[in-house]
């Protein structure tokens, strides 16, 4: 498959496969928690809603952010399915979490202000971690590009099982899910409130839900990426990373900030790191 | 444009309930009620919600809460009462500190009875107000799509309902001003206003001091103008004057919050003036620390002349304009 | 290559020359116009220089060496002579004796050896001077002009207590300029240890300016430090001289590593102390008591870049060794120092000392690993960095006189107060670590160079620039809230200031966007020509960089429509909003104000306590280098 044809499936695909994700994880959850759940397509319902809806801001050019933070992330996913650098594509994620970040201080209100420090706090938390992800990946298959990486012959998984659970670890911060859901959680009363999208409401909210269905379709990507010599177990694996994101939401309580970022760093340090300091004295 | 009923977010406020009412509310979301199949989401934030859900009298305390987190939900919103206390004041009604139901502060759309009310009753209300939603959602959006066709037209007695539940909710944001009530605009009741279109309030032709003259009900009717703005038979805004003696007496310009801004407000305060051609002079007011009022009145050429406390929170500033 | 010559004199003669004129000016009038001039010519003179089709090698001083020699001899008499005065003065037994012992050995050196002391190009000018040179000339110029409004102000608004001695200043700018011009084009290692020992005492003086007992202490503290480096320049000298006969920095360089060791490694130790690395960072978070354009061109843009200019250049002859392993480590830890030390902190200068001191220890980490593609990125580092970080420091500099406040907390809602200054602030910050800006490019390719080098250190970078990211965002954040009703504080600059600050601006997006022909033109032929290979950026992605680039730019576009079919309304206080969104009603009904306060890890990480870890840490590091070396 030429990368132009997986570029343009990605984008048209993405938000289908995120919006039905986010469905089936809000369903997934309710029966954990013994309840029905909304439909598989409530995702979808909400951010029709949400477009209809009057949008209301504190301060006018905070919704700018937003629409960048959105063409940004599907800019990041593009430039994976595509092939791409690994560690460009990194700065391009960290890019458009910083202009959702950005967003949320323009927005001035305790709430977002706490919520972007927090969401900043967990960057700096889950960036080492990813940088490694992508070293490790490097060395292993002496490119950066996804596109080299995805043909490497032999599971990477096995040359890289710390790494891939780091990697695990830093994808619960990433998916905002407990007991990383610091910044914003999507479960009611908390004492953030909506913590970073707080002051969103309307399109802008309806653009983070996309950003955020773009985003996790590119994160299990990479996830695939560790078993990409076996496309049907990168899938498999793909869909149960997912599955075990969602119970562990539903079975951890949130940590503090602190001790999330200690453990986010220690993770990469000892999974990560180890990882890389076996694979380079073998080498 | 359908599918607001399909995404209902809730933000539930505690106005002074026993908290009877909140357990049964938060009983909703349990497993045996379940209310997130019907895609319900209790988002504790007014900016993400479109449905408010208030339980318990309104007291000292929570009548600012309420009307801010009224201001601060996106169009299209409504109001659910839950249970005795927030339909009357219930049993807290003589309290001391009470001042009624929710719709004393801000208009209610649905009212769910019962002490406390059962969830199903709660269902059953939000999926009521759920109707209501998406007929103003319907509402708005035809009305916006229509913003050339608004229609300035005469007022009559029957549309009084609807133009007082227009005045409370265009004097939340003036509410939100001055924090305290006491805003004669919100206080008003039906009666109240379908008398002046009969003749010309007591409390504001006091002000005109000694050269007041009363005139037989039947002449003052003459003199009374009521306007509406209006779009594809929806009201989004009115304004009402009388005339004595030469000048015209202008009050509450007020426009749909959804609406403000768009220059409304403007055609309205033109349009009365030109129904009264026999004036010399104009005369409005408005509270001191309106700004957007006092810079509007000012472009259409009015100039202020006098002031008037009114509460201690409120001034009134007077304006005039004559005839060119 | 007469006219080359002379042009490299002119540099490095022209501001000493202006500087000591300067000294005796008190009108400030001609003291505008003679500063404008030099900085004009400096700066006419660098470019013209750059323009250059073929940068020529070395050449020849058309002087008498003999007299020459005598009249350097002189100057560092004199100079070492005010120092030990400066030592005795302030009770500072460890200033006499690195002095006493510093200047005993070269005095000695000279004496025995002086017939001997023989380059045969004293000065040449290659592609990496010829950057040095540009940042120096271009950067600094834009400094020595914002500093003319600067020093106004700071002397007739802002500090009216702190006695007025702006001829000092700037003749002290204006030679210490000339210094820095000499110390980049020296091949002679006497001249460079000269042009060393100018900058440095230039520093002590222009730290001291305030002349307040804290501007004392620190000015010393910098002085012993610096001359603790300047004794290993002086041994590194002696040592190389005594084993082969040469005092050339280009035979240091291009003689075997058995051979260039010792030498490389002492004077990677003087790069160290110089660029303030650990355990030596303290004197540069000292040193900015100086007035701001003082940290702008000393100590972030220039001096400091001289040290890391050393190591760069004495990379190829620790590449692969344990000394060049330890070089990199005490990079790499003060990367990491570095920036989690700038969390802690919310004065700003003091955020921008940590950051320049990190930045220097990836550049001093590109050094110790020494291979063609670190160096590359080492010397990305150093364009980029000179440029973004000036910008920063003048722009701190302004807001203090706007603010009387250099606080982070306290440039809330700058971009409402102070719009332009609070604009070129966030260039400057996204161009220090957002994509696709220059600093991020090099960080790209220092990661890259290190993973393909030895992947271990790596993770100094990875977890460094995590700490880099939190503090930048948040102060980014700290310039775009608006939380009271703010009021717009008058913002006029003084011609010089804008050109200063405008111009900056432009060069931090002009360095992005010319960044190919920064590394084609300038980088990769010194890369090659002393390692005989180079590394570049992939063609793809200096496409996908653009594309990132135009993203960041059509960002200010939207504005276009700015705010339109929105509502505005309070931000959500729980409800209990009070009038204007500015405060709301707490327990008991009393009124509280909104109030948005940073995150600073109190509790999770103390700068003191990381300097200590720092300290110790690098100095087990170079006490394994010197081990090292010698064994
Ligand atoms: S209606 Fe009854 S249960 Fe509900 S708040 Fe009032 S008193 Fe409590």
């Amino acid at each position: 498959m030429s990368s132009w044809i997986r570029l343009l499936i990605y984008l048209i695909a993405a938000p289908v496969v995120g919006g039905l994700l986010a469905g089936w994880d809000r369903r997934i959850s309710a029966r954990m928690q013994s309840r029905r759940g909304p439909p598989i397509f409530q995702p979808f319902y909400d951010v029709r809603k949400l477009w209809q809806k009057q949008s209301i801001v504190v301060r006018r050019s905070q919704n700018f952010y937003i629409l960048f933070f959105l063409l940004l992330v599907i800019f990041t996913g593009a430039l994976f399915f595509a092939g791409s650098d690994l560690l460009l594509v990194i700065f391009a994620l960290t890019l458009a979490a910083i202009f959702f970040v950005l967003g949320a201080y323009k927005a001035s209100s305790p709430y977002s202000f706490i919520g972007a420090e927090r969401e900043l706090i967990l960057m700096m938390a889950y960036e080492p971690m990813i940088l490694l992800t992508a070293i490790g990946m490097y060395m292993v298959t002496k490119s950066f590009y996804v596109h080299d990486i995805a043909s490497h012959a032999t599971l990477l998984v096995l040359a890289l099982p710390g790494v891939f659970l780091g990697f695990l670890y830093t994808l619960e911060i990433k998916f905002r899910k407990s007991p990383f859901d610091l910044s914003s959680s999507h479960h009611a009363h908390q004492e953030l409130v909506r913590g970073i999208t707080t002051e969103f409401s309307g399109r802008a909210l309806a653009l983070v839900e996309i950003a955020h269905w773009y985003e996790n379709v590119f994160l299990l990507g990479w996830v695939y990426l560790f078993f990409a010599s076996s496309p049907l177990l990168g899938v498999a694996v793909s869909l149960l990373v997912f599955v075990l994101v969602i119970l562990t939401d539903n079975v951890f309580a949130r940590l503090k900030w602190q001790t999330a970022l200690r453990s986010a760093w220690v993770v990469a340090a000892v999974l990560g790191f180890g990882n890389i300091l076996v694979l380079s004295l073998l080498r | 444009m359908a599918g607001i009923k399909q995404s209902p977010w809730i933000l539930h406020y505690d106005a002074s309930s026993c908290n009877g009412c909140d357990i049964e509310t938060l009983a909703c979301l349990t497993p045996v009620f379940d209310v997130e199949r019907l895609g319900v989401i209790n988002t504790g934030n007014p900016k993400h919600a479109d449905i408010f859900l208030v339980t318990g009298a309104v007291n000292e305390q929570s009548k600012d809460v309420i009307r801010n987190l009224y201001r601060q939900m996106p169009e299209p919103k409504v109001v659910v009462a839950i249970g005795a206390c927030a339909a009357t004041g219930g049993v807290f009604r003589e309290c001391y500190n009470i001042s009624g139901g929710v719709d004393s502060v801000i208009p209610v759309d649905v009212f769910v009875p019962g002490c406390a009310a059962r969830p199903e009753a709660i269902i059953d209300g939000v999926v009521r107000a759920l109707a209501v939603l998406e007929e103003r959602q319907r509402d708005t959006a035809a009305a916006a799509g229509s913003m050339d066709q608004v229609l300035y037209l005469r007022a009559q007695k029957s549309n009084a309902p609807q133009i007082l539940a227009l005045q409370k909710a265009a004097y939340q944001s003036e509410a939100g001003i001055y924090g305290d009530e006491g805003l004669p605009a919100l206080q008003q009741t039906l009666e109240e206003l379908e008398d002046e279109f009969d003749r010309r309030p007591n409390r504001e032709a006091s002000s005109l001091g000694a050269r007041e003259t009363r005139k037989d009900p039947e002449k003052d009717r003459d003199h009374v103008v009521f306007l509406k703005a209006v779009v594809n038979g929806r009201i989004i805004g009115a304004v009402r004057g009388y005339e004595v003696d030469d000048t015209a007496y202008l009050s509450r310009v007020i426009v749909h919050p959804y609406f403000q801004g768009m220059g409304i407000g403007r055609r309205l305060t033109e349009e009365i003036e030109k129904a009264f051609p026999g004036v010399k002079r104009f005369e409005i007011f408005t509270g001191h620390r309106n700004e957007r009022n006092l810079r509007q009145f000012r472009k259409l050429g009015y100039q202020e002349f006098k002031t008037e406390p009114f509460t201690p929170a409120i001034t009134w500033i007077y304006l005039q304009k004559e005839r060119p | 290559m007469r006219i080359l010559m002379t042009l490299v004199l002119a540099l490095i003669l022209v501001p000493i020359g202006a500087g000591l004129m300067l000294g005796c000016v008190r009108l400030d009038t001609l003291r505008k116009v003679v500063v404008g001039a030099v900085t004009l010519a400096v700066f006419c003179g660098t470019l013209a220089l750059a323009a250059r089709p073929t940068p020529v090698d070395s050449g020849v001083v058309p002087f008498n060496h003999h007299w020459l020699n005598l009249g350097m001899l002189l100057v560092e008499i004199g100079m070492g002579l005010y120092v030990i005065v400066v030592g005795v003065r302030s009770r500072r037994p460890l200033i006499v004796a690195l002095m006493l012992a510093q200047g005993g050995l070269m005095l000695w050196f000279e004496l025995t050896q002086g017939p001997r002391l023989e380059a045969a190009h004293d000065l040449f000018v290659d592609n990496f001077s010829l950057i040095m040179a540009l940042i120096n000339g271009v950067v600094g110029g834009g400094i020595c002009l914002y500093a003319l409004g600067y020093m106004r102000e700071y002397h007739e608004v802002a500090h009216r207590d702190v006695p007025d001695r702006r001829p000092l200043f700037f003749a002290l700018l204006f030679i210490f300029m000339g210094a820095m011009f000499g110390l980049v084009f020296a091949n002679n290692l006497m001249w460079l240890f000269l042009f060393w020992e100018i900058t440095t005492l230039c520093s002590f003086l222009l730290i001291g300016y305030t002349q307040t007992p804290e501007a004392r202490r620190n000015a010393l503290r910098a002085l012993v430090m610096n001359l603790a480096g300047g004794l290993a320049f002086a041994l590194a000298i002696v040592w190389f001289h005594d084993n082969a006969d040469s005092i050339e920095l280009q035979t240091l360089i291009t003689s075997k590593q058995s051979l260039a060791l010792v030498p490389a490694a002492l004077l990677c130790f003087a790069g160290i102390t110089k660029s303030a690395q650990l355990p030596f960072s303290s004197w540069l978070l000292g040193a900015m008591v100086a007035p701001t354009p003082v940290s702008a061109l000393l100590h972030s843009s220039t001096m400091v870049k001289a040290g890391v200019y050393l190591v760069l250049r004495m990379a190829p002859a620790v590449t692969g060794t344990t000394v060049g392993l330890m070089v990199a480590l005490v990079g790499g830890v003060t990367f990491v120092i570095g920036s989690m030390a700038a969390i802690t902190t919310s004065e700003a200068k003091r955020v921008l000392a940590w950051s320049t001191v990190a930045n220097l220890g990836l550049i001093v980490l590109c050094g110790g690993i020494g291979t063609g593609e670190a160096v590359w990125a080492g010397m990305l580092l150093i364009v980029f960095h000179a440029v973004a970080k000036c910008l920063l420091f003048l722009c701190v500099g302004v807001v203090e006189h706007k603010l009387h406040s250099r606080d982070i907390e306290a440039m809330s809602g700058l971009i409402v107060n102070l719009p332009r200054v609070a604009v070129m602030m966030l260039v400057g910050m996204a161009g220090m670590f957002l994509a696709p800006f220059g600093m991020l490019i090099s960080k790209w390719a220092v990661l890259k160079a290190v993973v393909d080098a030895s992947p271990l250190l790596s993770v100094f970078i990875v977890f460094g620039s995590s700490a880099t990211l939190f503090f930048w965002v948040k102060w980014m954040g700290k310039l775009l809230e608006v939380v009271e009703p703010q009021r717009r504080i008058e913002e006029k600059l003084a011609l010089g200031e804008s050109i200063a600050l405008y111009g900056l601006s432009a060069a931090t997006f002009l360095a992005c966007l010319f960044f190919p022909l920064i590394s084609s033109r300038f980088i990769e032929p010194y890369v090659l020509s002393v390692y005989g290979q180079t590394a570049s950026l992939g063609q793809g992605n200096l496409l996908i960089m653009t594309i990132m680039m135009i993203f960041v730019l059509l960002f200010p576009l939207s504005f276009v429509w700015y705010g339109r079919g929105v509502k505005v309304v309070d931000a959500y206080l729980g409800g209990a909003n009070v009038r204007g969104g500015v405060g709301f009603t707490g327990s008991a009904g009393q009124v509280q104000e909104v109030n948005l306060h940073n995150y600073y890890f109190r509790g999770l990480l103390d700068e003191a306590g990381l300097c200590r870890c720092g300290v110790i840490g690098c100095s087990i590091v170079l006490a394994v280098m010197a081990a090292a070396a010698l064994v």
